[in-house]
């Protein structure tokens, strides 16, 4: 068995359910995000379009994350999860070096490594993880990669051609797929940032929501 | 951030969650400086005693503090630097060995111990057969503790800036740079001769580290984008530009001229200033490449 994840891009509206679902799952605190959704704006007004890119860890075959780890804080379950020992992880930050997808952060609260693990312990209950049951146009597709009649498979099976992932170029071989992507969506290089995209990146765990007290 | 976008698309980020910041700061600039002093006074001890065993011979204890004290530094700032710095113990427990992370803790756990051995026998037991002989080993052990770092920083998949062995090949010619000036610094009474070998290790040093870095300057970009948009930061009118020529001004080219100079007209005045240049500079250098590649957006 190897777990993948794809999302159709074509049917993302940019609700963020699935990030929000991610969150209240698996208590991120604020600041910090295992997945988030990027708004891309392209164009100029009246010919304008938003895309949207959730984006979160690809549990690559390669991961350099694993690979740099001097702990095995991060490693590989079975089903080809990269999951987190937290108790583990030593706080170095490599991890957060070597993820060419930006998808490890450290978590404020317990100082260690931190990020998407699809839902491993959700998968171990026979459950989906919490972004897939959240969204509500089923843009995120979840399954046995190595099981030709999984959903996800023959997503990709009948996808062909249009499937992307980020960065291939990395050779880390990313479990997680994208269909109807591009560069603009899945290239950070590609689109301009300009002031005030990060609003949601200022708020800190220890600012009190509603003000002081 | 500097991007490569295509003015065509007119594609601009309207929502992302904010860069991580600088994640490997100042506390690990200050690992790869200490590190380079305290491995580079062990190679230059050992050469010096190779070809002054008489007059450098007054050196091997002082060098060897030198280098117990920076390889602390060294080793505090590694600490320091960990989220979880009393679980530091793990690394030893729960070795992941295809990390360079985990070799490195073991190479300079033995280089501390090869160097506190060094300081017992010139110290206290004033055997300098056995000094040197266990001197040639630490020299060797030096050469991976030295060339970790660039490892760790080429398995950096994210950062395509830091790439094998061009990192290897700044570090070793870091700690050489580094070596030679604290040496010609705590060498006073070396005879002209040994300063301006010295002087030349510190030159040669200077202007291949100028050179790899040049090098990746300005044929860097043709590599890669990822390489292109990061040293935008340092080029033009980029934000990390003037502090990439101070760190190369006071690293490497006022060190050049200093020692051109002084080997020159043999005169070994103006190496001190070579020497304090050149420790001082090669911090700021190591801070800027150590920053650059993380104020890059990797979503």
């Amino acid at each position: 068995m190897h777990l993948g994840f794809l999302v159709d891009l074509h049917l993302c509206m940019g609700c963020k359910g699935c990030e929000i679902a991610c969150k209240v799952e698996n208590e991120v605190p604020l600041s910090t995000w295992r997945l988030r959704v990027k708004y891309v704006d392209v164009g100029v007004f009246p010919e304008t379009k938003r895309t949207f890119t959730p984006l979160r860890c690809n549990h690559c075959a390669n991961a350099p994350c694993e690979r740099i780890c001097p702990v095995s804080a991060l490693h590989y379950i079975e089903n080809g999860i990269v999951n987190i020992d937290k108790e583990r992880c030593i706080g170095c930050a490599g991890c957060v070096m070597a993820c060419p997808y930006g998808a490890i952060y450290i978590d404020p609260e317990t100082q260690t490594a931190d990020k998407c693990t699809y839902c491993a312990h959700r998968i171990a209950s026979s459950l989906m993880p919490a972004c897939v049951v959240a969204c509500p146009v089923e843009a995120n597709i979840f399954g046995d990669l190595d099981d030709p009649a999984s959903n996800i498979s023959r997503y990709i099976m009948e996808n062909q051609g249009n499937v992307q992932v980020r960065k291939p170029e990395k050779g880390t071989d990313p479990k997680h797929y994208y269909v109807g992507g591009g560069n603009i969506t899945l290239n950070p290089l590609a689109s301009k940032r300009v002031e005030g995209y990060d609003l949601f990146g200022k708020l800190t765990t220890k600012m009190p929501v509603g003000g002081h007290h | 951030m500097h991007e490569v976008a295509l003015d065509a698309t007119h594609a601009i980020v309207t929502l992302d969650v904010g860069l991580p910041g600088i994640v490997w700061g100042w506390i690990i600039v200050m690992n790869m400086w200490a590190k380079s002093i305290g491995t580079g006074v062990i190679f230059m001890l050992f050469y010096l005693l190779k070809k002054y065993p008489t007059e450098a011979g007054y050196l091997r204890f002082p060098l060897t503090l030198v280098s117990i004290i920076t390889i602390h530094v060294f080793l505090f700032f590694t600490v320091i630097d960990l989220h979880q710095i009393f679980r530091f113990w793990h690394i030893f427990f729960h070795p992941h060995w295809t990390s360079a992370i985990t070799i490195g803790s073991f190479l300079a756990t033995a280089f501390v111990g090869m160097i506190f051995l060094l300081a017992y026998l010139s110290f206290i037991k004033k055997d300098n057969e056995a000094f040197d002989k266990v001197l040639t080993w630490t020299a060797i052990l030096a050469i991976p503790v030295t060339l970790y770092t660039a490892a760790l920083m080429a398995q950096s998949t994210a950062r395509e800036l830091w790439q094998m062995p061009t990192e290897a090949a700044q570090m070793i010619l870091a700690a050489t740079l580094a070596g030679s000036a604290t040496t010609l610094l705590m060498g006073g009474k070396l005879p002209y001769e040994a300063k301006r070998d010295l002087a030349i290790i510190l030159g040669a040093s200077a202007f291949g580290a100028f050179l790899l870095y040049m090098s990746e300057l300005v044929f860097g970009p043709m590599k890669a984008e990822e390489v292109a948009a990061t040293l935008d930061f340092i080029t033009g009118h980029g934000p990390m530009t003037t502090w990439f020529w101070i760190g190369q001004v006071f690293a490497f080219i006022v060190p050049m001229v200093l020692v051109t100079l002084s080997v020159q007209n043999k005169s070994t005045g103006l190496l001190t200033l070579a020497s304090v240049s050149a420790i001082a500079g090669l911090w700021v250098v190591k801070w800027v490449w150590l920053v650059i590649p993380q104020l890059l957006s990797m979503s």
